[in-house]
């Protein structure tokens, strides 16, 4: 792992002897102590609680064949949920939003990072013109968007697939585009520059400084972005018509119904397993800034 | 709000869909409706084949795409494993697009329309009736003169009102019967030792046990049927009330259905101060036996919701003696589809006295044919004698005795406003 033309040694970094600053979190002026450090852990403790809570019923209906009013519990354990999930298509669903999402994440993310970029740094011209109309899918009402963008689509012979993936990209953008502004507004640009003086090339300075530095940035766009393509059912059902049956479908159909509490209770689990485990690569994806390497 | 979560949607599964999709989608239908008719005209797509044979010929390898409400578990069962094998057999390939709403299949077919794309649709056939059809009809949205040449057709009825006109639209060929349904009053035999016998007897009964009745707001489907029932009642029967629409009948006839409702109204669950948005919340509070009468369009979903104990077993069907609405459901094909022979194909099938009969069996779905059982065979006939009878839901012929028709569609928005203006502002 060697930079190459340069002196600087990415594996050993030079060790900084820990210099304290009023305000540094240990310091005297940052420690909560007394009646205030009991009400913080009980307020985390209780908004930790109302996420969680939802969440409970899901799991026990995932796994009640029987549940009826007024028990308390379920009263007969089972898979019927499971197996009426998977008679109704969840299986291939669950696959067909997983490719969606993640196509949709890898083309909106970069695009809005560029985006971010060339908007933070004042290189466009009516910046703010163009920042108004980046953000037009999401002040738009989605529903007359659709229809509107999908007539032009159709005129196109756009194919279903591919008009999903534009129209929700299109969605996406504004979104990493807003992520990635705020990660560029407080990005110095000292350190490309820095790394070009040493005599590294642009490539190199890419992948070597500028992409590991906007990482945590990139993780949290790359996240937004794939929550669209992976909670949309009306772009995803009138572009796509019907060739591409995601999650979000199935659950909203079975969800219009009566009696198939445990089978969207799968469904729906299944549906927020796959973001939770994103978030969690998103809380370790650290900044990797060369200066405060491990 | 691009962003909804799926588990929010589970959170409250039925009312995000209720309140916000159908607001929007029938602004959006409207919309389109009209300009559909201002677009590039689209002339109906007459009937291209002259035989069964030319169809059969045609369909040969086809995937036909059945848009359907997916919310019924034992319904998307029975297209897969009963109906789309035995469309496989004809050489059809049938795949269901599972919806929240059926508005969103027109919504399909009238932006494709509107772009022009007259014969690749995505849509192929739509299990649809009453508001759907009669949108999809006014903007030329439907194949039709179709259904004659299919053979099973002529196991059906061409006198029955429940499938020559759909809720007051003529159905002109452009939809074929798939099965039937009857509105039908549900009560907890265990809560309600003696049920009443008629739709007086029901208001009267829930005046004297205060709270254990209510009934869905207009204009949900379910709801707004129920204003009808009582409307018949009130009006001292269906032949008091003209089925087509005027303002002078609607002036003479409802305000003793708003005064009588009015009347009722302190009684309801929750005084009347509220009302189930819709049926699906109706059929919950009757799960928590929070009221012990309710009332559903669906009676065939029954069985299958006491069996996996979403409702009592103590659920019972009542038979009203003033007999009840009955409406069917059909199939359409968009005049767009690709696939207009292999639609046909399944639709002939679906009417097939194989498939009704399975498709009636309670365990399948429990959905009441649209065959005409005199003109059947003697052993045709007896396949649906043999049929195992439901503990919940009475036989077709015993529920559907004294069917009220439907009344014409105009009259749908005009007792729901007039609800909305009296009941619900009170």
């Amino acid at each position: 792992m060697s930079a190459g033309t340069t002196s600087v040694n990415l594996d050993k970094p030079v060790a900084h002897p820990p210099r304290r600053m009023p305000g540094d979190h240990g310091s005297p002026l940052t420690q909560s102590r007394g009646v205030a450090r009991v009400l913080r852990i009980l307020s985390t403790a209780l908004i930790a609680l109302w996420f969680a809570l939802p969440f409970l019923p899901l799991v026990l209906w995932s796994f009640a064949n029987q549940w009826m009013h007024p028990a308390a519990f379920p009263m007969e354990a089972g898979t019927d949920g499971l197996t009426a999930a998977l008679a109704n298509g969840g299986g291939l669903a669950f696959i067909h939003s997983l490719l969606l999402s993640l196509v949709v994440a890898a083309i909106a993310t970069p695009l809005g990072a560029m985006a971010a970029r060339a908007l933070s740094r004042g290189h466009v011209r009516f910046g703010k013109a163009i920042t108004v109309l980046l953000f037009s899918p999401v002040l738009l009402p989605p529903f007359a968007a659709v229809l509107g963008l999908n007539v032009l689509l159709l005129r196109a012979w756009v194919p279903p697939a591919i008009g999903v993936v534009l129209v929700l990209v299109a969605v996406a953008i504004p979104y990493t585009t807003f992520s990635m502004r705020a990660a560029y507004s407080a990005y110095d640009n000292g350190f490309d520059d820095a790394a070009r003086t040493l005599g590294a090339s642009s490539r190199l300075t890419l992948w070597r400084i500028h992409l590991p530095l906007i990482a945590p940035a990139l993780a949290r766009s790359a996240f937004l972005a794939f929550l669209v393509g992976w909670s949309d059912y009306l772009i995803t059902l009138v572009v796509g018509g019907g060739h591409m049956i995601t999650l979000p479908l199935i659950i909203a159909s079975s969800a219009s119904g009566v009696g198939n509490e445990s089978s969207v209770a799968v469904l729906s689990l299944s549906a927020v397993i796959p973001p939770l485990i994103l978030l969690g690569f998103i809380a370790r994806t650290r900044n990797l800034d060369p200066g405060k390497q491990r | 709000m691009q962003i909804w979560l799926p588990f929010r949607r589970a959170a409250s599964p039925t009312t995000a869909r209720r309140r916000v999709l159908p607001a929007l989608a029938t602004a959006a239908v409207t919309a389109l409706a009209l300009s559909a008719c201002s677009a590039p005209t689209t002339t109906p797509r007459g009937p291209e084949f002259f035989d069964w044979a030319d169809v059969q010929i045609a369909a040969e390898g086809q995937t036909v795409k059945l848009w359907m409400w997916g919310g019924d578990d034992q319904g998307n069962a029975y297209v897969d494993d009963v109906l789309a094998p035995a469309a496989a057999v004809q050489g059809v390939t049938l795949e269901r697009v599972p919806i929240a709403d059926t508005k969103d299949a027109l919504n399909r077919v009238f932006t494709e329309l509107q772009a022009g794309r007259n014969t690749d649709g995505a849509v192929d056939l739509v299990w649809i009736n009453g508001d759907n059809f009669r949108t999809g009809k006014q903007a030329d949205a439907w194949f039709c003169e179709w259904t004659d040449l299919l053979p099973n057709m002529t196991l059906v009825s061409d006198s029955d009102p429940l499938l020559t006109e759909d809720f007051g639209t003529p159905v002109d060929g452009c939809e074929a019967p798939w099965h039937k349904a009857q509105f039908s009053f549900v009560y907890n035999e265990a809560t309600v030792p003696n049920p009443p016998t008629t739709i007086e007897g029901i208001l009267d009964w829930a005046e004297d046990n205060p709270g254990r009745f209510t009934y869905p707001a207009a204009p949900d489907f379910t709801g707004s049927a129920f204003l009808r029932e009582v409307l018949y009642s009130v009006s001292g029967g269906y032949e008091n009330v003209p089925s087509v629409y005027s303002d002078d009948a609607f002036a003479e006839l409802s305000p003793a259905l708003y005064e009588r409702l009015d009347q009722l109204a302190p009684s309801l669950w929750r005084e009347g101060s509220t009302y189930p948005a819709t049926s699906e919340q109706l059929t919950k509070l009757f799960a928590d036996g929070e009221i012990d009468l309710m009332m559903t369009y669906g009676p065939a979903t029954l069985t299958a919701l006491v069996e996996n104990g979403t409702l009592p077993e103590t659920t019972r069907v009542l038979t009203v003696e003033d007999g009840t609405l009955g409406n069917a459901s059909f199939f359409g094909i968009p005049s767009n589809s690709g696939n207009i022979a292999g639609a046909m194909v399944v639709a002939n099938e679906a009417l097939s006295v194989e498939q009704q009969v399975a498709k009636a069996d309670p365990a399948v779905w429990g959905q009441f044919t649209v065959l005409d059982l005199d003109v059947l065979s003697a052993d045709d006939r007896a396949l649906f004698d043999a049929l195992p009878q439901s503990p919940v839901v009475p036989s077709f012929d015993i529920l559907s005795q004294n069917a009220n028709p439907e009344l014409s569609a105009e009259w749908v928005p005009a007792l729901d406003d007039g609800w909305r203006t009296t009941i619900a502002a009170r």
